[in-house]
């Protein structure tokens, strides 16, 4: 057999990476077209540079909730207070900064002391005295609702505070060349710089160690996509007012977290917990401690969020709060974590942030009804749940093995097929018949009864109906000898052909190179 | 020369309210030895072993264990690891969305400064005890809930050498593997005995015992019936040290059985499993009578229980060819209720996992399998679950304080009989039985089987799998033999011997 040219390697390979990778790569995809569509249907306005950095600083909040509660989903629980509570801490902060006259440090610090209390108490109370998580929450998700009203006193309190403003709609720097702000610019620019090195120096310490790399057809095209969004990014933000305190916090958050549960011991043991609570705690790890230090990262979280929101509108008020860990509880699962426990990456998690965001923002822009929004959003959610159970358990296909399969058995594969739907007619022809057969033999039988019953005895003659009723279902279905031996032809054409498809579908690219059954 | 004593536990009492599990038990093991302890479910080895981990604390048993040479004071896993005793249960303790290599450090991570993950180390380190296994070949990388049982046992053996373990206790570390990966384990377990480390093996299986057993206690109801050196070590000698008695009063007598009507048939049929890549049924070609007890046999992961839950609605989604045969009509049992309304039912090989809800009561359990017959209009009739209960309970004999009784708190038998209840209430005609009597006391077996000869006395058709040879002679009217998913032997009981069993079962 000829080798496929590079031009249909480096397609088939893509092709294999995107089956294997769907769950990671999807939601990529998903964000794209979303973006395209919502481009389309604003005539450009979506992508616009005002309108996108309003974008990610609107999901700003939800980000942050969501990288929480990738973590708390992950351990096998759910956290349904974090809305009001993010909003209780943020009128807390504003209250007593505004209207008390502390400083922010000392506001800030108070409300800290807070949700960490508030946390281990969720904690406590799922992990040793064993409530359901989803109970708990949603009694705090009450609780802090009159928390928040108590605050406020019910009304909507203005900030004025300089850090407030700062946060909430101010930007790194206003220093603009042309109309590119140079900061923004700079730092796309070294972001590139490290994707690329840092790439090629992990590509190399990999090859050193022995660890398997993978393929240089998805490593240059991942480089790329990745810097071209970034590029895209950096540029887009840029033209504007570039980097905003919000998308700063929330990219600090993103990262923290990212190297806490790939990096560090207590991240990784969230995980196992997660994937297996027995096996965790058999092997020296303590759950509880784990679920309670989970519940005050949600806690921690929902304060930036809380305080980030309010910074946002610029006040804080009673109708803060509500559906925020709806948003992040979709965000999460959108971004592939799985209601199973154990698996759920961050990172994914602020993509899931930034594809509700986007449905939000971009339905807005395009002026489509409000009513429709919540409808679009939890269609999405469903959607991305369904992708999510339907590509668990799919195996990786090798493209490239699978042509050069296709082509070995293309003989063997055309036979059985034929053979298939051969034994299928035959089998079916011979049912048709065999029933035509009975019913003929049947109908004869049931007009000689009629004609032999009487009209004294109406019992007998119903029973004796009834019975002939019953004998003639019963051979109707009974199969003779030869309809069995053809049901057996038949299925066991059904297996030769699944045995070649699966044949076909498991070859891989070395089953070929690496036996020289393909030459240049 | 002097061997030393690893391990000993002396005197070891242990009760819980109203049962005395463990009743001064003295156990000993030389350093480097393979010592099993034998006994029948509930005999206490398991109670045994987890006074031994420290799963039981210090205190909450009386007797001294001696490890080292030193008595220990285990409050939990953490301390009996720490000492070097490493227990791996049959429910393996792994995270099947973790990968190979982060698994084995799972709880003893290695690390930089104590926070972060030393990946790297890991990796390496990984790599070295895989080695040691004999998995060279398996991808680390993977999740580890990609590989099967006999793959994830041998990392649950790396992650103990991880623990730089000195004594290794595995429990019924065969019990769920086939005869490859069976034979890879005990030659694994004779390799780490040449690089110093002693280990405990609890197993039912006596030709394994025969095959590497250095010495061996028997237990039987919580108390040492004996010890037994290499020299001594004996099949029949030790089953009646375990059982008691003689083997041959275990199995109530049945008339010949004699009848003509085929009332089940599969016909070349096969089964094939996607995910093991491979047939687990190969051709079969069984006959069941009216009234018959048709035994299964063969080995350990030969592919009874697979072609059973083929038949029985196909719940793995093996991809099936060939024909089953229900009372003369072709059926396509394509669901385990379609199954049922042909009359056919299934008692399953893992009672706890498969065949009860050991959260609900005996009435629940007995009824799920057909609650028509105890609804009306959608509404449960609970008086007549109650009936229902108690008419199975006298007649299968269940032993339970009330019907109310939570499954879960039944003993082995008494549990396997609600099971096997709950299958007649759907008023079946043809019973598949899986291992209706594995870890069971012996009295309750001869219930079990008495109840299987009034079943066929009124009619119904058994298939029996089980992998006890004297169970198949004792009760079948005809046997089948299956090795490797290939049908290799139909013989009628008066023409079997189990030696000719046992040679039809390896291809």
């Amino acid at each position: 057999m000829k080798k496929i040219n590079p031009i249909q390697k480096y397609f088939l390979t893509m092709g294999s990476m995107l089956r294997t990778n769907i769950r990671d790569y999807g939601m990529y995809i998903a964000l794209g077209v979303i973006f395209i569509v919502f481009s389309i249907m604003t005539g450009g306005n979506f992508l616009k540079p005002n309108n996108f950095t309003n974008l990610l600083n609107q999901t700003a909040y939800v980000s942050v909730l969501a990288v929480g509660m990738t973590l708390v989903i992950v351990t096998r629980q759910i956290d349904l207070s974090v809305g009001y509570l993010g909003a209780f801490l943020g009128a807390y902060v504003v209250v007593a900064v505004e209207v008390n006259g502390q400083s922010i440090i000392t506001a800030v610090i108070a409300a800290l002391i807070i949700t960490i209390f508030v946390g281990f108490v969720k904690g406590f109370l799922v992990a040793k005295i064993k409530i359901p998580a989803f109970v708990v929450t949603l009694a705090g998700m009450f609780i802090f609702k009159g928390f928040l009203m108590l605050k406020t006193n019910n009304r909507t309190i203005p900030t004025s505070n300089s850090f407030f403003n700062k946060i909430g709609v101010g930007y790194l720097t206003e220093n603009t060349v042309g109309t590119v702000d140079t900061l923004t610019a700079i730092v796309g620019a070294i972001l590139i710089i490290l994707l690329i090195v840092f790439g090629i120096y992990k590509r190399f310490k990999n090859k050193r160690l022995g660890i398997p790399l993978e393929k240089i057809e998805l490593f240059v095209t991942k480089t790329i996509i990745m810097s071209g969004l970034i590029f895209f990014i950096a540029y887009t933000l840029s033209r504007f007012r570039g980097i905003s305190f919000l998308l700063l916090i929330t990219a600090v958050i993103v990262v923290i977290y990212h190297i806490f549960t790939t990096q560090t011991v207590l991240g990784r043991r969230i995980y196992a917990v997660g994937g297996n609570p027995e096996a965790a705690e058999l092997s020296g790890i303590s759950v509880e401690k784990i679920l309670i230090i989970v519940f005050i990262s949600m806690g921690i979280l929902a304060l930036f969020s809380g305080v980030m929101y309010a910074s946002m509108l610029q006040n804080t008020s009673p109708n803060h709060g509500p559906f925020w860990e709806l948003y992040a509880i979709a965000a999460a699962y959108i971004g592939g974590t799985s209601a199973n426990g154990g698996v759920g990456k961050v990172v994914n998690a602020f993509i899931g942030s930034v594809v509700i965001m986007s449905l939000k923002n971009g339905m807005a822009l395009a002026a489509v009804n409000s009513n429709i929004e919540p409808i679009v959003l939890g269609s999405v959610l469903l959607l991305a749940v369904i992708f999510d159970v339907y590509t668990r358990n799919v195996r990786g296909a090798d493209m490239i093995g699978m042509h050069y399969a296709k082509r070995e058995y293309r003989k063997e594969f055309r036979a059985a097929k034929e053979n298939l739907l051969k034994a299928k007619h035959a089998l079916n022809a011979a049912k048709a018949k065999e029933k035509k057969e009975v019913i003929e033999t049947y109908k004869v039988k049931f007009d000689q009864l009629k004609k032999q019953q009487t009209e004294r005895n109406k019992l007998a003659n119903k029973k004796s109906l009834r019975d002939l009723k019953q004998e003639f279902k019963r051979e109707k279905e009974a199969n003779s000898p030869e309809i069995i031996e053809l049901e057996y032809q038949y299925t066991s054409a059904l297996g030769e052909y699944n045995r070649i498809k699966d044949t076909i579908r498991s070859a891989t690219e070395d089953d070929y190179i690496l036996t020289k059954k393909v030459t240049n | 020369m002097q061997k030393n004593k690893i391990l000993e536990m002396r005197a070891i009492t242990k009760t819980f309210p109203g049962v005395k599990a463990l009743d001064e038990v003295d156990l000993y093991v030389d350093e480097g030895e393979i010592h099993f302890i034998v006994g029948e479910n509930g005999a206490g080895k398991s109670t045994l072993m987890k006074v031994l981990s420290g799963i039981y604390h210090h205190g909450t048993y009386s007797g001294d264990v001696v490890f080292d040479g030193r008595i220990q004071h285990f409050h939990g896993i953490k301390d009996s690891v720490n000492a070097g005793i490493v227990i791996i249960n049959q429910e393996l303790a792994l995270f099947p969305d973790l990968s190979v290599y982060e698994n084995i450090f799972v709880g003893h991570e290695k690390t930089i400064s104590n926070q972060f993950m030393d990946w790297a180390m890991t990796k390496k380190l990984a790599t070295k005890y895989l080695d040691m296994v004999g998995l060279k070949k398996v991808d680390m990388y993977d999740h580890v809930g990609m590989y099967g049982v006999g793959v994830q046992q041998l990392v649950e053996i790396a992650k103990a050498l991880s623990q730089n373990v000195k004594l290794l206790i595995l429990d019924e570390p065969t019990a769920a593997l086939n005869e490859d990966d069976s034979a890879n384990l005990l030659k694994l377990i004779v390799d780490l005995k040449k690089k110093g480390i002693t280990s405990i093996m609890i197993s039912h299986k006596l030709k394994e015992v025969e095959a590497i057993a250095d010495s061996l206690t028997v237990l039987r109801d919580g108390k040492v019936i004996c010890r037994m050196d290499k020299e001594q070590i004996n099949e029949q000698e030790i089953i009646k040290h375990m059982v008691g008695r003689e083997i041959s009063d275990i199995f109530p007598k049945r008339p010949k059985f004699e009848g003509d009507e085929v009332v089940f048939e599969t016909v070349h049929y096969n089964a094939f499993d996607t995910n093991k890549n491979r047939y687990v049924v190969s051709n079969s070609n069984i006959k069941v009578k009216k009234g018959e007890v048709v035994g299964i046999a063969g080995l350990m992961g030969a592919g009874r229980t697979e072609l059973a839950l083929s038949i029985f609605g196909n719940s793995r989604n093996y991809k099936k060819s060939g024909s089953t045969v229900v009372f003369g009509k072709v059926v396509n049992l394509s669901t385990p209720s379609k199954a049922i309304r042909e009359g056919i039912a299934y008692v399953s090989e893992d009672r706890k996992r498969d065949g009860l809800i050991l959260g609900e009561d005996i009435g629940q359990n007995i009824t799920i399998s057909d609650l028509k017959k105890i609804s009306r209009s959608g509404f449960l009739n609970f008086p007549k679950q109650s009936i229902q209960a108690e008419k199975y309970v006298k007649d299968l004999n269940i032993k339970t304080p009330s019907i109310f009784q939570k499954a879960k708190n039944l003993s082995g038998g008494n549990q396997q009989k609600v099971q096997v209840a709950k299958w007649l209430f759907a008023e079946p005609r043809i019973l598949i039985l899986d291992e209706p009597t594995r870890g069971i006391d012996v009295g309750a077996k001869y219930e079990i089987y008495t109840i299987i000869n009034q079943l066929v006395a009124n009619g119904m058709s058994i298939i029996m799998i089980s992998s006890e040879l004297p169970e198949i002679m004792g009760m079948c009217d005809r046997v089948y033999v299956i090795a490797e998913g290939v049908q290799t032997a139909e013989f009628n009981i008066e023409d079997a011997t189990p030696e000719k069993i046992l040679a039809k079962a390896t291809l």
